[in-house]
């Protein structure tokens, strides 16, 4: 992956505002006008003074150089007009046309940190997916931890259904949780905010990451390794992704396979952590939205059972024969008593990254296996919390993480003995 | 006449023993050819694998998705170099012991088996990545087919994997002077007949499926698409 140079224009840009307070890095392609209204709607219409005083700059993926001149200039000028404000445009590196879109790229977190060093910033608050952080009371509570409570990153705990993010409650959430002992609900958040201490941290991390030819950077996981101090806080932000574009298959290979990919560099600390430790939660907890129409699993059911008829000869290469043997009887045409317990996906998820590692098949089959088994467990869940609130899916889902907790020893024999017999 | 008959019997023995004298300097040029360049090919594999550990080529080969770990993973870069170095070593090395034993033997058979070797050789290697491509595209197609929930998803994977494979086994045929123009011709015949098939099967057999399925999908009702929205992945 290509490193993301500033181009001499942003390079000027910054120079000339010399040091701020506060930035503001939009991560993904935005309107102009938009980032605009939402930017000064949240710095300088906020009622929290301390936010209001700093000396903030936006730095957003725009047009540079000569013509973005006659679109950009008038808007500098006027935002400097209304405050301390300033928005900086720099370039997004070209993206590859496989990427999921709303996700940023790892070299697009480093150019914004190498900006904020440059600025000199004492907190940095990164904005992901969209504009909706910035459109939500999402800037004023993360800062307030960063600044106030000295929390060297401020992950989001966004309020969401009991249905909404279920690849990171099924697979990145507890996984890290398992691997790095930390209980970070969302660690793949687009939005998060971090102290000035921090940047150096995440920019050695992020050199790394690039390195090893990674897209997706996972600040929390960085974080944990770095025995950093982590605060999660409740927002009222909710991220809708596009229901077009990007598929199921796509959006689990392209972050689960970072995540395992993640295992491999860091096996030597994961190794050594047991058990997990809760991160302080700052903020009020705020509703999550209301429950829609009862949901209907009968499609993943069906792609689980298609699976099971179609992929043994992939699933037997990476499952041992007694979780297939488990499938088997899961696959039988009965939906009303769809069950898949917590042990065994967490035994299939363990394998799965240990496969990975090893190369069984080629990863992209790897992944696209997963995603019959991941659809299995996402109905096994909406069977067994449909008629719950969201609280109790919140238990139950914390419920998973203690199964991922307590199967690691099974993931730490099966990683460093691969060879051994595992009936 | 038993003297004679004895007479013949000894002088054609001689002849044969002679004949296999005359072998013996190319069998032992062949073995010697053949194990000089293995130590050389052992040599030059120590050599490749110390190079590409130094340059840390897997690390560097294995950021992201790569082809080569993509094609065969479970060989690293480094094994795979130095095997494909060994083995192109090896065989130029029996490629020598056959020309000595050639020269030696100075045999119209030999001189044209050594002319036949370069086919067999392409023959392998053809019908080695025809294998490897029909299984990385037919566990593609089964695995992209089982995502996309379609039920005919193994049909389509074997079809995958029979066309490359037949394709393959044409090349092969084709590559040794096998069956020339026969091979041409079948392959011809089998393969737009499949094409064929298949477009009759899908433009009429199935052309009220189709159009039911298209009429079904214009038609479907906003609400429809609910169940699929109620779970958000990401």
């Amino acid at each position: 992956m290509a490193k993301l140079e500033l181009s001499e224009e942003t390079k000027a840009e910054i120079e000339e505002v010399r040091e701020a307070d506060l930035l503001v890095a939009v991560a993904v392609p935005v309107d102009t006008e938009q980032l605009r209204a939402a930017a000064t709607q949240a710095i300088l219409g906020n009622s929290n003074p301390a936010l209001t005083s700093l000396r903030t700059v936006v730095a957003f993926p725009g047009p540079t150089g000569a013509e973005a001149l006659p679109q950009v200039g008038t808007e500098l000028e006027t935002a400097e007009t209304d405050g301390g404000l300033r928005f900086v445009p720099y370039t997004l590196p070209s993206a590859d046309p496989s990427r999921i879109p709303w996700l940023p790229a790892a070299s697009t977190y480093q150019a914004l940190f190498s900006m904020a060093r440059d600025l000199k910033v004492s907190a940095c608050a990164v904005i992901g997916f969209d504009l909706t952080a910035l459109q939500t009371n999402f800037l004023a509570p993360m800062m307030s931890a960063v600044l106030e409570k000295r929390c060297q990153l401020a992950m989001p705990l966004y309020a969401l259904g009991k249905f909404d993010g279920l690849l990171n409650s099924s697979m990145h959430a507890p996984l890290t949780r398992a691997l790095y002992g930390r209980r970070v609900r969302f660690p793949l958040a687009p939005d998060f905010c971090l102290s000035s201490e921090m940047l150096p941290e995440l920019e050695v991390a992020l050199q790394r990451t690039i390195a090893q030819g990674q897209s997706i950077f996972w600040p929390a996981t960085e974080a944990a390794i770095r025995d950093c101090t982590i605060c999660q806080v409740h927002v009222e932000t909710r991220h809708v992704p596009p229901a077009d574009g990007v598929d199921l298959s796509t959006v689990l290979a392209q972050t689960v396979g970072p995540l395992f990919a993640d295992m491999m560099t860091n096996a030597p600390l994961w190794q050594r952590i047991r058990g997990s430790q809760a991160v302080e939660t700052l903020g009020t907890a705020v509703s999550p939205p209301a429950d829609g129409a009862p949901a209907d699993t009968t499609p993943m059911v069906e792609t689980f059972q298609l699976g099971f008829r179609n992929l043994q000869e992939v699933w037997s290469l990476v499952l041992p024969p007694v979780t297939l043997l488990e499938l088997k009887r899961l696959a039988r045409p009965s939906t009303s008593r769809f069950h898949l317990p917590d042990e065994l996906w967490v035994r299939i998820v363990y394998d799965f990254a240990l496969a990975y590692r090893l190369r069984t098949i080629s990863r992209t089959h790897l992944l696209g296996a997963l995603t019959p088994l991941y659809l299995g467990w996402v109905a096994s869940y909406a069977l067994e919390v449909g008629n719950c609130s969201a609280a109790d899916a919140e238990q139950r889902l914390e419920k998973l993480a203690r199964a991922y907790e307590e199967g690691k020893p099974y993931l730490l024999s099966r990683w460093r003995w691969p060879d051994r017999f595992n009936p | 006449m038993w003297t004679q008959v004895s007479q013949s019997l000894h002088e054609s023995m001689a002849r044969v023993i002679s004949r296999i004298a005359t072998l013996l300097p190319g069998i032992l040029a062949f073995i010697l050819a053949v194990l000089f360049f293995a130590a050389i090919a052992w040599l030059l594999a120590w050599l490749v694998r110390t190079f590409l550990n130094a340059i840390r080529i897997d690390e560097r080969l294995a950021r992201g998705t790569n082809a080569i770990a993509e094609w065969s993973p479970t060989y690293t870069p480094t094994t795979l170099i130095t095997r494909v170095v060994v083995w192109c070593v090896v065989l130029i090395g029996f490629l020598v012991g056959l020309e000595a034993f050639g020269a030696s033997s100075d045999n119209l058979l030999s001189a044209r088996l050594l002319g036949y070797i370069p086919n067999v050789v392409g023959a392998v290697v053809l019908l080695l990545l025809g294998n490897v491509i029909a299984r990385f595209l037919s566990r593609s197609v089964l695995i992209g087919a089982v995502n996309m929930n379609l039920h005919y998803a193994r049909l389509l994977s074997l079809g995958i994997k029979w066309l490359v494979l037949v394709l393959t086994a044409a090349m092969v045929l084709d590559h040794l002077s096998i069956g020339a123009a026969i091979v041409d011709l079948a392959f011809g015949i089998l393969f737009g007949g499949i094409v064929l098939a298949l477009a009759l099967a899908v433009g009429l057999g199935s052309r009220d499926l189709v159009s039911r399925s298209l009429e079904r999908e214009a038609a479907r009702p906003a609400a429809e698409t609910m169940p699929e929205e109620q779970f958000r992945h990401f």
